[in-house]
C-alpha cells in the first residue's frame, strides 16, 4: 500500500508539473505583449521607451527559458509571482478569490440537494403520475437552457422588473453577512440550475431502485410507517451514489463558474482568470490554472486513495 | 416531531424567497454609488490604464490645470498660466492649494513631478512630452517656468490631462502605496475587483466643494448588469451605457442620459505594399463606405458619420465641407481604382477583433461596402491583445480601430497622423506623409488662433488626398443616472473621459 500511495504521489506532482508546464508555454506562445498591452489601454499609442522599460522592469525581456526557471523555482517555494498588471501577489489574489468561488460552488450544491432530493424522491414514488412527468421535463429544461439566459433572467424579473433583489455584485460576509447572502441567492441559484437537474435525476433514480429492493419489502412487512421506511431506509442507501456524482460536478464547477460570476459580477477566480488572460497577465494566468490543477488532482488523488483503501483489487492492479 | 417528505418540500420551495424583501442596497446620505465599467488595474497618477482609472484619478488627484464642463481650459492647482515667449510658459500656483496630507502645493513639488515623469525609468504616459522639456524654473514657492526646447502652444493641454496629476513628494514608497493627491476625495479603502470607497477631502481648494460626502464606485464589467443595477437602483449613477440600452434609459422617467459624441471609429492602412500605398486606393475606400450603415449596425443609431478627420462640430477647427470629404460616392470610389490600375479590385484583409462587438460590426459593415466597389476583404478577428500586437507589428492590410483624440484641439490628432511616430496600431503602419508631420508641427508652435485654423484646414486637404487614416463614425459615449444626482455633466467630445472631474460638483438632490 505504501509504495503505490508513493507511486500515486509521484504521478499527481508529475501531472501538476505538466500541468504548469503547458500552460506556461502556451500563454508565452499567444500573440500579445503585456508591457505593451498594459501602456495601450484606452487606445493609445505607448511610448516605445516606457514599453521597453516596462519589459525590463517584469523581466519580460529574458530568455524564456530562464523566465521559466524562474517560475519553477518560485512555485517550488511556494511563490507564484506578481502580477503584472499591478504588482499584486498572485498567491495573495487567489486566496482572496479561491474562497469566494467555493462559496458560490457550495452555496450552488446546498441548494442542488435542498431541492432535488426531496423533489426527485417525490417524483420516485409517484413513478408515471402528471408530477413526475412534469418535474422530469422541468429538470430537462433546466439541463437544456444555457446559465447565461437563465442568469440574465433572474436579473431581469427579480432586480429590474421587481426590484426585489441586487443586480449583482458582492459584499464580504463580515462587512454586512445579510446584503451577502441576498448578493450570493441568485448566483447560487444560477449554479444550483444543472446540479439540481442531476440531483433530482439521479434521486429519483436510485430510490426507485431502493424501493424495489427486498430489504424495502421486509420493512414493510414488519408494520413501519411509509416515512420512516423512506428516511430511514429508501434515502440512506439512495444518497450514496447521488452524493458522489454531485461531488464529481462541483468539481468541474471549479473552473466552470465563469458565466455565472461575469453575469452577477461575483469577485470569484474566473473574473481574474479571464482579465489575466486578455492581459496577457502571466503569472496570474499561470497562477490560476496551477492552483485549479492541483486542487483537482488533490481531489482524485483522495479518491483514488480512498477506494484503494476500501478495494485491494486497485492497488494490486 | 418527524419531518414529512411534504414538509421538507415546502421548507425547501421557501427558501430562495427569505431573501427577497429588503435586499436593495441602502444608500447612504451624501453617497453617490458610481457603476464603473471596470475595476482600476491601478491607480497611478502618470499611467495610462484606461478610462475607469481615469475616472477614479479625477476624484483623488489634480493637475496644474484641468478642462472644465465646457471644454475649456481653466486653473486648478495653477490659478493663472501665460506664456512669456513661444518657448516658455509661467504657472501661477493657488495660495490654498495642499495635498490630502496637508503639505501646500508648492513649485519646488512641480519641479520634482516633473522630473519623476520625464525620468530614465519612468512609464509615463507623457514621458517623451516631459523630456521635451528644457529648462524649469522656480522662482519662488508659487510660481513655475516650463522652457521647452521647441515653442509650444499645446503645453497647457498636457497638464490637463489625466495623465498629468501632481503628487507629493512625500508620498508613501512602499509597494502597491498609492501616491497623496490634492484632488477633492481620498481614497479610504478598496475591496480588491469590486469597488473602492472615497471620502470629501475637507481640505481641498475649492470653496464649498466637494458637495458629496463620499463616492462608492463600484465595478460591472458586464454593461448589460451595470444598466441592470442603475435600473434595480443599487447604484445612481453609471458609465459607458451600451448603446442598445440608451432608448429604453431615455423611456425610464426614473432614469436620465447624458450622452455626447466624442470617440470614433475609423481605419488604418498598411501602405508598405501595393497596392494601398497608392493614396488613390485608399482614397477610394474611404469614399466606398456609407457610415450610416456603422452608426445603425454598430452603435444603433447613436452616433453620427465621419467622412473626415475626426475634428468634432463644436471646434472652431471644424470646416463642414472639409469634414464630409471622404463622402460616400462609389461611383467616385471605382473611379479611382481604374484610375490606381486595379479597375476590378483586389484581394485584401481587414483586421479587427471579435472581442468587442463595435469593432466587428464596423468591420463587417466595411467588408460590404467594400466588396460592393470590387474589393474582396477577409476579415481577421482575433482577440484584442493579439489585435493590438499584429497592429504594432505592422502585420495587417486594412485595420479598424476606435479611440479618442487626447483633447478637443487637433494637435490630439498627431497619434493618428503623424508617420514619423514610432509603429502603433493606432496609426497606419509605413505611412509617412511629410506635409502632414510639418503641419502639425507648425500647428504645435503657433499662438496666432487664426494662423493654426489655417494651417489645420490646409492639413485637413492634405489628409483627405493622402488618406493617412479613414474616419468612418462618431461613437455616442453616454453616462444615465438618476434624477436626484445633479451637478454631473458629460464633458463634450474628446473630453468625454474627463467627465468624472464633474464629480466635485455634484450632488444628491
Amino acid at each position: 500500500m505504501l509504495a503505490w500511495t508513493v507511486r500515486r504521489l509521484l504521478i499527481s506532482l508529475l501531472l501538476i508539473w505538466a500541468v504548469a508546464t503547458v500552460v506556461f508555454t502556451l500563454i508565452h506562445l499567444v500573440p500579445g505583449d503585456p508591457a505593451e498591452l498594459l501602456l495601450s489601454a484606452g487606445g493609445v499609442a505607448p511610448d516605445p521607451a516606457a514599453v521597453a522599460e516596462l519589459r525590463e522592469r517584469l523581466g519580460l525581456d529574458r530568455p524564456i527559458a530562464e523566465q521559466y526557471a524562474s517560475f519553477l523555482g518560485g512555485v517550488v517555494r511556494g511563490d507564484l509571482g506578481r502580477s503584472i498588471v499591478d504588482d499584486h501577489p498572485v498567491a495573495e489574489e487567489i486566496l482572496l478569490r479561491l474562497p469566494r468561488t467555493l462559496e458560490l460552488i457550495g452555496a450552488g450544491a446546498l441548494l442542488a440537494v435542498l431541492i432535488g432530493i426531496p423533489v426527485g424522491t417525490e417524483a420516485a414514488l409517484r413513478r408515471g403520475t402528471l408530477f413526475d412527468r412534469a418535474t422530469g421535463a422541468t429538470a430537462a429544461l433546466l439541463l437544456a437552457v444555457p446559465i447565461f439566459v437563465v442568469g440574465t433572467l433572474l436579473v431581469l424579473v427579480f432586480a429590474q422588473w421587481l426590484r426585489w433583489m441586487p443586480a449583482g455584485g458582492y459584499v464580504p460576509l463580515a462587512a454586512d453577512p445579510w446584503r451577502h447572502l441576498t448578493l450570493l441567492t441568485m448566483p447560487a441559484l444560477a449554479v444550483a440550475k444543472g446540479l439540481v437537474a442531476v440531483v433530482f435525476r439521479m434521486t429519483r433514480t436510485a430510490v426507485l431502485d431502493t424501493l424495489s429492493r427486498d430489504f424495502v419489502r421486509t420493512a414493510r412487512a414488519k408494520g413501519l410507517s411509509p416515512s420512516r421506511i423512506l428516511v430511514r431506509h429508501v434515502l440512506r442507501n439512495a444518497i450514496i451514489p447521488v452524493l458522489t456524482v454531485l461531488a464529481l460536478h462541483m468539481g468541474s464547477l471549479l473552473g466552470g463558474t465563469v458565466l455565472v460570476e461575469f453575469v452577477f459580477n461575483w469577485p470569484g477566480m474566473s473574473t481574474p482568470l479571464l482579465k489575466a488572460v486578455e492581459a496577457r497577465d502571466y503569472p496570474m494566468v499561470v497562477g490560476i490554472v496551477l492552483t485549479i490543477s492541483i486542487l483537482f488532482v488533490a481531489l482524485n488523488l483522495v479518491m483514488d486513495l480512498g477506494y484503494a483503501a476500501l478495494d485491494p483489487r486497485i492497488r494490486h492492479a | 416531531m418527524m419531518a414529512t417528505r411534504r414538509s421538507v418540500l415546502a421548507a425547501t420551495a421557501g427558501l430562495p424567497l427569505l431573501a427577497a424583501a429588503p435586499a436593495r442596497a441602502q444608500r447612504q446620505p451624501g453617497v453617490l454609488r458610481f457603476g464603473l465599467s471596470s475595476f482600476p488595474p491601478s491607480i497611478q497618477p502618470w499611467v495610462n490604464t484606461g478610462t475607469a482609472a481615469a475616472t477614479v484619478k479625477l476624484l483623488i488627484y489634480r493637475g496644474l490645470v484641468s478642462f472644465a464642463p465646457d471644454g475649456s481650459l481653466r486653473g486648478e492647482l495653477a490659478e493663472t498660466w501665460h506664456n512669456e515667449t513661444p518657448t516658455s510658459w509661467v504657472f501661477r500656483l493657488r495660495e490654498n492649494a495642499v495635498f490630502q496630507n496637508g503639505d501646500r502645493v508648492t513649485s519646488e513639488d512641480i519641479r520634482w513631478n516633473l522630473e519623476q515623469i520625464a525620468a530614465e525609468r519612468s512609464t509615463a504616459f507623457y514621458r517623451a512630452q516631459a523630456q521635451g522639456i528644457a529648462r524649469i524654473e522656480t522662482p519662488d514657492a508659487r510660481t513655475i517656468r516650463i522652457v521647452t526646447a521647441e515653442p509650444m502652444v499645446t503645453l497647457p493641454l498636457w497638464f490637463a490631462s489625466y495623465h498629468m496629476m501632481m503628487v507629493s513628494p512625500r508620498s508613501p514608497t512602499a509597494a502597491g502605496a498609492l501616491p497623496i493627491g490634492a484632488g477633492p476625495f481620498v481614497l479610504r479603502s478598496q475591496e480588491r475587483g469590486v469597488s473602492l470607497d472615497l471620502v470629501r477631502f475637507d481640505r481641498y481648494y475649492k470653496p464649498g466643494l466637494p458637495r458629496l460626502r463620499g463616492i462608492r464606485m463600484i465595478a460591472y464589467a458586464d454593461e448589460n448588469l451595470r444598466v441592470a443595477a442603475l435600473q434595480a437602483g443599487d447604484v445612481d449613477l453609471i458609465e459607458y451605457v451600451p448603446w442598445q440600452a440608451m432608448a429604453s434609459i431615455e423611456a425610464d422617467p426614473r432614469l436620465r442620459l447624458d450622452a455626447t459624441d466624442g470617440p470614433f471609429m475609423y481605419l488604418t492602412f498598411n501602405a508598405s505594399r501595393p497596392p494601398l500605398s497608392d493614396a488613390r486606393v485608399r482614397r477610394a475606400i474611404a469614399h466606398a463606405i456609407r457610415r450610416e450603415d456603422i452608426v445603425k449596425a454598430a452603435f444603433f443609431g447613436r452616433g453620427a458619420p465621419l467622412e473626415g478627420l475626426p475634428i468634432p462640430p463644436g471646434s472652431p477647427f471644424h470646416d463642414p465641407e472639409l469634414a464630409a470629404g471622404w463622402r460616400y460616392d462609389p461611383a467616385r470610389a471605382r473611379a479611382l481604382l481604374a484610375e490606381a490600375g486595379v479597375p476590378n479590385g483586389f484581394s485584401t484583409t481587414i483586421l479587427s477583433t471579435a472581442q468587442y462587438g463595435m469593432h466587428k460590426d464596423t468591420a463587417e459593415v466595411v467588408q460590404q461596402h467594400l466588396a460592393a466597389v470590387g474589393i474582396q476583404a477577409e476579415l481577421r478577428l482575433p482577440d484584442w491583445p493579439t489585435r493590438v500586437t499584429l497592429g504594432n507589428r505592422g502585420q495587417f492590410d486594412i485595420a479598424v480601430m476606435g479611440t479618442t483624440t487626447e483633447n478637443n484641439d487637433p494637435d490630439g490628432m498627431s497619434n493618428l497622423l503623424d508617420g514619423s511616430l514610432p509603429a502603433s496600431f493606432v496609426r497606419s503602419a509605413g505611412l509617412r506623409i511629410p506635409r502632414i508631420e510639418e503641419l502639425l508641427a507648425q500647428g504645435r508652435s503657433e499662438f496666432d488662433e487664426a494662423r493654426r485654423r489655417a494651417i489645420y484646414a490646409e492639413l485637413q486637404r492634405v489628409a483627405l488626398a493622402e488618406v493617412p487614416i479613414v474616419g468612418l463614425a462618431w461613437r455616442s459615449q453616454g453616462y444615465a443616472m438618476v434624477p436626484e444626482v445633479r451637478g454631473f455633466r458629460a464633458m463634450p467630445g474628446a473630453l468625454n473621459f474627463f467627465s468624472g472631474i464633474t464629480l466635485e460638483e455634484a450632488s444628491l438632490g
